[in-house]
């Protein structure tokens, strides 16, 4: 479904992303890991389009979508959600999903019953009138991932959707995460919660220094040295 | 699809449609109850000022576009149409959309030099914009008249858009008047509406929506543009003399923005609610303090805007959907509570 051939991204003398390459299949949840300033983040932009990579390719169904503007990878289908949410305050909750739904159709009507499919999947149906700047932290990442799914996305890339929330918000996300899954959508997840990492996910890409670290089962990987050590230090992998 | 479907979005309701149908009725009957030619100045004033603030109400309400640069547009309107008919006979009709298309052209290319640039980086760079076509036009004396301007000689037909009656222009301007609120409304429930709303609240996120925020943008600034330079056509031939130091000042630039500001910016009626309220206050003001220090009236209405703007940071509109905001707001004015919290500031930062 999508393939990332070899990225790197070079920030003046940092190369942020080092070469590299992952793959996700129809309906597959991959998790990516890694250490602060792995590089996680700068993928994602790189692969949405919020930045052209210095090199490498993204193709998504096979159809090379390296260096399109954000908005041109999105209508592909591929969408993101931001680490750090960006709600459009000042509209409701609705018509925040309805600007992602206006890439399929035009007609407002139409867009409108798209938009409140997402909200149902995301079980915010019920503040759909609200302003989205009076939604409390989880309410706006469920936003994000509203938006996001209804540009009806083939890809869909998760950045820390679940940071900031207590465990059993946790645990709903989870739901909705399988749920969004069950759609045949195949997600790129970034997460710092072990738990849930390996909960959702079906393969684990770990990231440090830019790097790709290790890829595999979560089981496997977890237990990997190389991978202890970039998270715990030396000491930890050396006895670990 | 059916044509129903498609114009479902932009159906009033009956009780929008009966409020709209008696507004316009009121407003072409006004002119004809009171026609004398002091009123019917001071009705076509409220009108034109109406006009170009909801012309700038497209870019910079709908769309974040905080244009302070609108003077350029009109004035390209108003020189465009008045130099075609002076020097080539050109009637005003077709001159109007000459003028138009030129203020495009420059709205496009202001556009396309700053696209990188967000609010107050964008307001200063259209000041700039506009700066430099005034002095053009200051220079090029043979041409445009430099800095005395150009007066038009007075020859009422209607091929020449110049009328002995004044009911002709209140009629003309509240006709544009109300053709731009149509755009604006249609504009408001289309598809644009809402990529135009993302952008402005938050350029990044329309664009990884799939919004082309470049073409937004330049669609946004073009619209005003066009119907600014329309707006610049309909004054040069009622007033009949256009000087840079009015039309294509920063204070005429100011003066548009403020009025969408106090009006409402980003809703259909805000501008024109502006204009009904600043008009009659400044010249209210101009007639009272006219014996006493000659500026004093300027310094009331300075300070009677800033109120205007703490009591109700999101204009008069607002104010009149959320009168309880703004009557705490007015008190945290004048009984020193602190709790003021502009709801649109706060979604920004979030």
């Amino acid at each position: 479904m999508l393939e990332v051939r070899g990225i790197s991204k070079q920030f003046g003398g940092l190369r942020a992303v080092n070469d590299v390459h992952l793959s996700i299949g129809k309906g597959e949840i991959v998790g990516l890991i890694g250490p602060n300033g792995a590089g996680k983040t700068t993928l994602f932009n790189c692969i949405a389009g919020a930045f052209p990579p210095t090199q490498g390719q993204v193709l998504l169904e096979g159809r090379n979508i390296t260096g399109l503007k954000a908005h041109q990878v999105c209508r592909a289908g591929l969408a993101r959600t931001y680490q750090i949410v960006k709600p459009f305050g000042g509209l409701s909750v609705l018509d925040n999903v309805v600007v992602g739904a206006i890439n399929q159709t035009h007609n407002i009507a139409e867009a409108r019953r798209i938009a409140e499919e997402a909200l149902v999947l995301t079980g915010l149906a019920n503040r759909r009138d609200v302003p989205a700047a009076s939604l409390p932290l989880p309410g706006r990442k469920r936003l994000e991932i509203s938006r996001a799914l209804a540009t009806r996305p083939k890809v869909l890339l998760l950045d820390e959707v679940m940071a900031g929330l207590n465990p059993s918000e946790v645990e709903k996300a989870i739901v909705l995460i399988e749920a969004i899954r069950a759609h045949g959508i195949s997600i790129l997840i970034i997460e710092h919660l072990m738990r849930v990492i390996t909960a959702v996910s079906d393969r684990i890409v770990v990231m440090n220094h830019g790097s790709k670290l290790a890829e595999g089962q979560p089981a496997e990987v977890l237990k990997d040295k190389t991978v202890i050590q970039a998270y715990l230090g030396e000491d930890f992998g050396a006895h670990g | 699809m059916t044509l129903t479907s498609l114009l479902a979005p932009y159906w009033p309701t009956r009780k929008g449609l009966l409020l709209s149908l008696a507004m316009v009725a009121v407003l072409v009957a006004l002119p004809l109850i009171a026609a004398d030619s002091y009123t019917l100045h001071f009705v076509w004033k409220v009108l034109f000022w109406a006009l170009a603030a909801a012309a700038w109400n497209i870019a910079g309400g709908y769309a974040g576009q905080f244009s302070l640069g609108h003077a350029a547009f009109f004035g390209l309107g108003a020189y465009g149409s008045t130099l075609l008919y002076m020097h080539f006979g050109l009637s005003p009709w077709i001159g109007m959309f000459v003028g138009a298309g030129a203020a495009v052209a420059f709205a496009t290319l202001i556009g396309a030099l700053t696209l990188r640039l967000q609010g107050p980086f964008f307001a200063l760079a259209s000041i700039a914009f506009a700066e430099v076509l005034r002095i053009a036009i200051v220079n090029w004396r043979s041409f445009t008249g430099g800095a005395e301007g150009l007066s038009l000689p007075f020859d009422p037909s209607f091929a020449n858009m110049m009328f002995s009656d004044r009911l002709w222009y209140v009629y003309i301007m509240m006709a544009a008047l109300l053709i731009v609120l149509l755009i604006t409304y249609v504009l408001e429930r289309s598809w644009i509406g809402y990529a135009l709303a993302a952008m402005r609240e938050n350029e990044e996120a329309a664009e990884a929506l799939g919004v082309d925020t470049v073409r937004a943008k330049l669609f946004s600034i073009g619209l005003s543009a066009l119907l600014s330079a329309i707006a610049g056509t309909l004054y040069a031939n009622y007033i009949l003399l256009i000087e840079p130091s009015t039309v294509l000042s920063i204070g005429f630039s100011v003066e548009i923005a403020l009025i969408a500001i106090i009006g409402g910016m980003g809703t259909p009626l805000g501008p024109i609610l502006g204009a009904v309220l600043i008009v009659p206050l400044s010249e209210y003001l101009r007639a009272e303090f006219a014996g006493s220090l000659q500026g004093l009236y300027l310094l009331v209405y300075g300070a009677l805007l800033i109120v205007m703007v703490i009591v109700m940071p999101l204009g008069l509109m607002s104010a009149i959907r959320e009168p309880r905001t703004a009557a705490r707001r007015l008190r945290g004015v004048f009984g020193g509570s602190s709790r003021r919290r502009p709801v649109r500031e706060e979604s920004r930062h979030a």
